[in-house]
């Protein structure tokens, strides 16, 4: 007995309802895929506006303490310049093609010479930061090697200050042993953050600028290490943790993802809507389809009689109208994908864009395939569906003979 | 044993091609009720009867009397309260579920009141289906099922549907389907209750000769007189219980 042309038949044999829960699994389906989609892009997106926006690299190497002590004692949780050459050699012993490079934050304030306002600026050599920047190495905001003392700020400050490419403004901070210290720079370039919390507030300073203005030559807060391949990261930091240790140093390595708060945040909050939707979606899918499988049981109730009597199963008959519900299911999730590559295709089409809570400009709305939740909503779906039709048939298999043949 | 007493028709040949032919169906003191809501139906009141391999006989009575009961105990499509069945000299009331399943794919062909085809399946795939749950490679079921399709006259009509087929039709495709697992029992259920004349005549035929032809044990339940005048043996019941085992003359 071919279960599967027998299954087929039998849900052309009611063609309209067999539609009706297709048509519900594909939609359910489409709509899962496609929030998994738009989620996946905007993963994306913000992983890379903080690997490579944030320049936060892959890892950061940092001794233990900087993040809760660093402003109270910096002095005790810099690197010095051998420590800087040490890490980065056990560094590059186990990815050789990772990119190393040393970093330092300062803050202070930043004048045009006649008002001043905060500043946070991140210390780092123009020659690292286009390689930390990677795809967004020629947008704005990147440091010129050609000017010592050019700097890049968020276009927040530079309003603030009525600061143009050109510009010259004054840095005024404390060093690390406490004493006053400034210094002229020159606007060389604006750019966004991508950020509002950071917009009014940011800039990049070249690393040696830093360091001699903090009065630290040669010295970094922390290392950035930037990965041939994302997929290495968690990898790799275990080794390094290891390595270092048995190198002598206590140090703290920290993944991007652990130190890009807004990526975790947004992340969090995405996967509990997709935790919600697929279980709403999932929901009235089985419900369609137990409906859908409860009736066709019961009107064939005398068949099942039938077959029974002429030797076929309890098992056999329960088989069959899983390969039923399992037939719908995949049906369904085959019109979905079309239905998802379409829906996608036009959206992605259509050039849509939209501000982002929290973001300073407008991004594409964009709908990517998460293919790993697109094929486990799938199997999720057959699962449940066949245990959806596995009960009803189980126990119209179960009753007597003489009772279902008897069934009007 | 219930011996024949007449043995000058066709459906007595076969039950008496040895002298002592071996009882296929024996039913000893079985039992059965029903609970229909506070009430409880004695169906049967203990009924014992043999029935000899290639023997036909009709079950008949009056609505109530317990008819469909016996039936469906001799088709082992039921089980007794009490009392033994054996089937070819085997105990089958200890039978699991499925071996009872294999036991009738095997040796049992049904023949119901309203046919009882699989509506998605074709005259020659309804054939084919008790093979195909045995197991037989498609090209032999398929083979064989259209030997019967032809044997009933159904030849033409083999990729019709049952929806396209007349009762008639439907009937004939069920018999085909009943006889194509080469049976030892064939258990009719009124299989012309729900056919014009012309049609029952036809199928009575047909059933007739197919026992000729094959040997097969056929039992019946009828209150249909044309058949009751082509079957040999009848077991009159009344309220559960065997009224008379009669042998008749059946009219050629």
């Amino acid at each position: 007995m071919n279960f599967t042309i027998f299954g087929l038949r039998n849900l052309l044999r009611n063609y309209r309802r067999s539609l009706i829960t297709v048509l519900s699994i594909a939609i359910g389906f489409a709509a899962i895929s496609l929030f998994a989609g738009y989620a996946q892009t905007t993963y994306r997106g913000l992983s890379e506006q903080a690997v490579y926006g944030e320049l936060l690299g892959h890892l950061t190497i940092t001794k233990h303490g900087l993040i809760n002590e660093g402003r109270l004692h910096p002095e005790q949780y810099l690197m010095t310049y051998n420590e800087i050459e040490q890490i980065a050699k056990v560094v590059r012993k186990n990815v050789s093609d990772a990119y190393v490079a040393p970093r330092l934050g300062i803050n202070g304030l930043l004048s045009n010479g006649h008002v001043s306002t905060i500043f946070l600026a991140e210390g780092i050599a123009p020659s690292d930061m286009e390689v930390l920047r990677g795809p967004r190495r020629n947008a704005s905001g990147g440091l010129s090697a050609d000017t010592q003392s050019g700097v890049t700020v968020a276009r927040g400050l530079a309003e603030m200050l009525g600061l143009k490419e050109g510009s010259d403004a004054s840095l005024l901070v404390s060093t690390l042993h406490g004493q006053a210290n400034a210094i002229d720079v020159t606007i060389t370039d604006t750019f966004s953050t991508g950020n509002a919390g950071m917009e009014d507030k940011f800039m990049f300073v070249p690393l040696a600028l830093v360091q001699s203005l903090f009065d630290a030559q040669g010295r970094a807060d922390r290392i950035t290490v930037l990965l041939p391949d994302v997929t290495q990261t968690e990898a790799v930091r275990m080794q390094l943790v290891t390595q270092l240790k048995a190198a002598g140093f206590d140090l703290e390595i920290n993944t991007w993802e652990e130190l890009s708060v807004f990526y975790r945040q947004v992340k969090s909050m995405f996967d509990m809507i997709f935790g919600f939707l697929l279980a709403i979606v999932v929901s009235i899918i089985v419900m369609s389809i137990t409906n859908a499988m409860t009736m066709s049981v019961i009107e064939r109730t005398r068949e099942i009689g039938t077959l029974r009597a002429i030797g076929v199963h309890r098992s056999s008959v329960v088989r069959l109208f899983a390969t039923e519900a399992l037939l719908m299911v995949m049906l369904g999730c085959l019109a979905g994908l079309t239905l998802t590559l379409l829906v996608r295709f036009g959206i992605n089409a259509a050039d849509i864009t939209y501000q982002p809570p929290n973001s300073t400009d407008k991004v594409p709305l964009l709908i990517g395939f998460d293919f790993t939740k697109a094929i486990a909503s799938a199997v999720l779906l057959s699962l449940l569906s066949i245990t959806a039709a596995i009960l009803p048939a189980q126990r119209a298999a179960s009753r007597p003979i003489i009772d279902a043949l008897g069934h009007v | 044993m219930l011996s024949h007493q007449n043995a000058s028709n066709n459906w007595d040949d076969a039950a008496n091609l040895s002298s002592n032919p071996p009882a296929l169906l024996e039913l000893l003191d079985v039992k059965r009720q029903f609970t229909l809501g506070q009430v409880t139906v004695q169906a049967l009141r203990g009924i014992s009867v043999q029935i000899v391999r290639g023997e036909s006989v009709a079950v008949w009575g009056p609505s109530g009397s317990g008819k469909s009961t016996l039936m469906n105990l001799l088709g082992l499509i039921d089980v007794p309260d009490a009392g033994q069945i054996r089937f070819d000299g085997e105990n089958v009331n200890q039978y699991t579920d499925d071996r009872l399943a294999d036991f009738r794919n095997r040796k049992i062909g049904f023949i119901f009141q309203s046919f009882n085809l699989i509506p998605v399946l074709n005259a020659l795939e309804n054939v084919m289906l008790p093979l195909q749950v045995q197991g037989v490679p498609d090209g032999q079921a398929r083979e064989r099922a259209m030997e019967w399709l032809d044997q009933v006259g159904l030849e033409k009509f083999a990729t019709f549907r049952p929806d396209r087929l007349s009762g008639g039709q439907r009937q004939r495709t069920a018999i085909a389907r009943a006889l194509v697992i080469d049976p030892m029992l064939i258990i009719a259920d009124e299989p012309t209750a729900n056919l014009d004349s012309e049609n029952s005549h036809s199928v009575i035929e047909l059933i007739r000769s197919m026992n000729q032809l094959t040997g097969v044990t056929c039992v019946f339940s009828t209150h249909d007189p044309r058949l009751l005048d082509q079957v040999p043996r009848h077991l009159l019941l009344k309220d559960g219980q065997i009224l008379e085992d009669r042998r008749v003359e059946a009219v050629q």
